[in-house]
């Protein structure tokens, strides 16, 4: 080996070594410094970065080791605000998948990988499953996007992680809460899947860590008792009248500040708990000229200030009620009862009590008829001063309607299933993912018409590249001139 | 410091008493523009984002192009040899070579600031977002820049060191793309390696430390290869 190859060889071994020890030592550095990243977030609302109260979340989520899946499905294309949304949930998993080693995200677009949505069950677009062991939460695109504001100011805004947060809450929580559901007197049974049945309901509430389960008060094996695991108790449309012992059960069960839901039908048996709690049920049917297409007894809703309705208010939802019994708050109210209402009829309907019919159908007729909005649904919070409550506050939701949460309406009507679910949230006290408190990330939209985007599109592509070779040719006449 | 400088300047002026400045500033120019109109008509959106995304990527193109000439040129006309006999030091030579390229790319970019102004004009960007979008392209720049230029010290023929400028940067592009190509396991842990990845944070308006060191290191480690390619020419 000539002096020259000896050299070349010693020189090209060393700089070899070097460079791969510098490679390699630069990879390692990343591999040790990666989980001390420190991210720093410049935006205006903060909200490229998880919360304080998240990162807890994820740290006490990783304390067992079990993966948190989260799939998240991509809004419609080609409605207003997919771009946004899309973005918005993109981020938000990713930054998730960041900040914990057991978070595994998925970002699915709903159309092209329409087996992943069937596997999960997933039929609405924007959805986000996520899924921990055998738990599951899913979030609909309502409650991780809102509107605020009106009119011209109507902006979009993204809730996503206050929701996922909450929803880690659920699945941490290993218990679930237990609704019963009053049967024995021909009300709505949470096991029967028939088009007049609870199963669906059901279904739905076990999503929320709910189990809805039948209470049969008549064939109880010892004395009759709301059972200790209640969370909240339904009476849907019972049709035969209760008992007195049942129906003094169930006013003790508001004494001790349960969590009540009763529906009535039109001309149907009214609890006399309802009185108890001052809500009148007039005689007569909630009719209105708004009417859900073709049926002549299903007015349109709307709906009131209410943390129940927000989310259907904000999403234009329309809940569909069928045949509906018109509900009265006692004038003057009851001390200690504070009435809202839920959902009402337009200024345009009316309390049919008979008369004749025009074409076939019913018309507004003020000698016997009550003139509108007629209320449907009612909420109220009975404080101790009522006398009707012994401890904490007690809350009754009164419904025109028992079907609104039949299997039948539950499928067909858009706002149905939010309006039952958020419903049996309210009634058992878990306001949390009802009203969404965070830092919402808001959309900032450009306010252009098509005339501003046609003198833009020159400025921004002509005026750059233009300059440029305005310099050159300066530059170039320069040049020359010497 | 001196030396670096006075590198910096000579590249500088080389770059603009030739066309190709010009050149390139009008063609990244217009690019530019096509890509914000293109973002703002199909998102509406106050925000630089697809804007910044698309420009990133363009640069896999661009800069290699940029820097081919930088030491394929000098060792063509055979400079090479003088400056490395000169008392200039080499890492003075590699450095200012690849800052004055960086410059270029920077006026280039001080070119996009028309877009932020039109998004002020017309809605209400959010700032802290367009100031790590621009940071976060720098890196990008920066790491390129040196890529091309290490591709630069590798062979006498410009065009060949610019397409292999090209082709060592297509990787860094395309494993953040690799979920289609690869096993997800292997993506997910190839993706780490791509710029994309990096760079999304900064246009979320988050600097994470992570992300630049990465961008950092890139820039060393092709700086440092650079000085190892044109240094061997002394021993081989």
């Amino acid at each position: 080996m000539n002096s020259t190859l000896r050299r070349r060889l010693a020189y090209g071994s060393n700089a070899t070594l070097v460079t791969i020890l510098l490679i390699t030592t630069v990879i390692l550095l990343y591999v040790v410094l990666e989980p001390y990243r420190v991210r720093v977030d410049l935006s205006a609302d903060q909200g490229s970065v998880l919360m304080a109260d998240t990162a807890n979340k994820l740290r006490l989520l990783q304390a067992d080791g079990e993966t948190v899946t989260i799939t998240a499905f991509s809004a419609q294309e080609g409605k207003k605000e997919a771009y946004f949304k899309n973005r918005a949930l993109r981020d938000l998993v990713e930054e998730l998948d960041y900040a914990s080693p057991i978070v595994e995200s998925q970002f699915v677009d709903f159309d092209r990988e329409r087996l992943t949505a069937e596997r999960l069950g997933v039929t609405e677009y924007g959805t986000v499953v996520i899924q921990r062991g055998d738990a599951r939460v899913d979030l609909k695109d309502r409650e991780l996007f809102r509107r605020v504001g009106k009119g011209a100011d109507k902006a979009l805004e993204f809730l996503g992680e206050t929701a996922i947060n909450q929803a880690f809450s659920q699945l941490m929580s290993d218990s679930r809460r237990t609704i019963y559901a009053l049967v024995g007197h021909g009300e709505l049974d949470p096991e029967d899947r028939e088009p007049g049945g609870l199963a669906e309901l059901a279904a739905a509430a076990r999503q929320e860590h709910y189990d809805l389960k039948r209470l049969d008060l008549l064939r109880a094996e010892e004395a009759p008792r709301i059972p200790d695991d209640a969370a909240g108790v339904l009476v849907l449309r019972p049709r035969v009248p209760l008992t007195a012992v049942e129906e003094d059960l169930l006013l003790g069960w508001v004494a001790s500040g349960g969590g009540l839901m009763m529906a009535v039908e039109p001309q149907g048996v009214v609890p006399s708990a309802l009185g108890r709690v001052g809500v009148v049920v007039p005689d007569g049917l909630v009719l209105d000229k708004l009417l859900v297409f073709p049926y002549k007894d299903r007015p349109v809703p709307r709906y009131r200030n209410h943390i129940v309705t927000q989310a259907l208010a904000d999403e234009l939802l329309v809940t569909v009620l069928a045949g509906v019994a018109p509900l009265q708050a006692s004038v003057p109210p009851l001390e200690g009862v504070r009435s809202t209402t839920l959902l009402e009829t337009s200024r345009d309907g009316w309390i049919e009590r008979g008369g004749a019919l025009l074409n076939g159908e019913a018309q507004f007729e003020p000698e016997i008829d009550t003139k509108g909005p007629a209320a449907m649904a009612l909420a109220l919070e009975l404080s101790r001063d009522s006398g009707l409550v012994k401890r904490g506050t007690a809350r009754v939701l009164v419904l025109g309607d028992a079907d609104v949460f039949s299997n039948a309406l539950l499928a067909e009507g858009p706002g149905n299933v939010t309006f039952a679910v958020n419903c049996l949230r309210w009634l058992v006290g878990d306001d949390g993912r009802l009203s969404m408190v965070g830092r919402p990330q808001a959309v900032r939209r450009l306010t252009l018409s098509s005339d501003d985007l046609a003198a833009l599109r020159w400025v921004v592509i002509g005026l750059g590249p233009m300059l440029a070779v305005v310099l050159g040719a300066a530059m170039w006449a320069r040049r020359r001139g010497r | 410091m001196r030396h670096l400088i006075a590198v910096w300047k000579k590249e500088m002026r080389i770059y603009f008493v030739s066309p190709v400045a010009y050149v390139f500033l009008a063609v990244y120019l217009f690019l530019a523009g096509v890509f914000f109109y293109l973002g703002v008509t199909l998102t509406g959106e106050a925000s630089l984002r697809v804007l910044l995304g698309n420009l990133a990527i363009t640069l896999v193109f661009v800069l290699p192009m940029l820097t081919m000439r930088q030491f394929a040129e000098e060792r063509r006309q055979g400079t090479l040899e003088m400056l490395l006999t000169s008392p200039v030091p080499l890492a003075a030579v590699v450095v200012g070579k690849w800052a004055a390229s960086l410059t270029l790319c920077l006026l280039m970019f001080l070119g996009t600031l028309l877009f932020p102004a039109v998004l002020a004009y017309y809605g209400d960007p959010d700032w802290g977002v367009v100031a790590t979008s621009y940071l976060g392209l720098i890196g990008v720049a920066s790491g390129f820049c040196a890529a091309g230029l290490f591709a630069s010290s590798l062979i006498d023929d410009q065009v060949a060191a610019g397409l292999i400028g090209v082709v060592m940067l297509l990787p860094f592009w395309l494993v953040g793309r690799s979920e289609a190509l690869l096993p997800d396991d292997m993506a997910e842990k190839l993706r780490d390696f791509g710029v994309l990845a990096h760079l999304d944070s900064f246009n979320r308006g988050v600097i994470d430390s992570i992300d630049v060191y990465y961008f950092v290191c890139f820039t060393a480690v092709f700086l440092f290869l650079t000085y190892r390619s044109v240094e061997s020419r002394r021993w081989r």
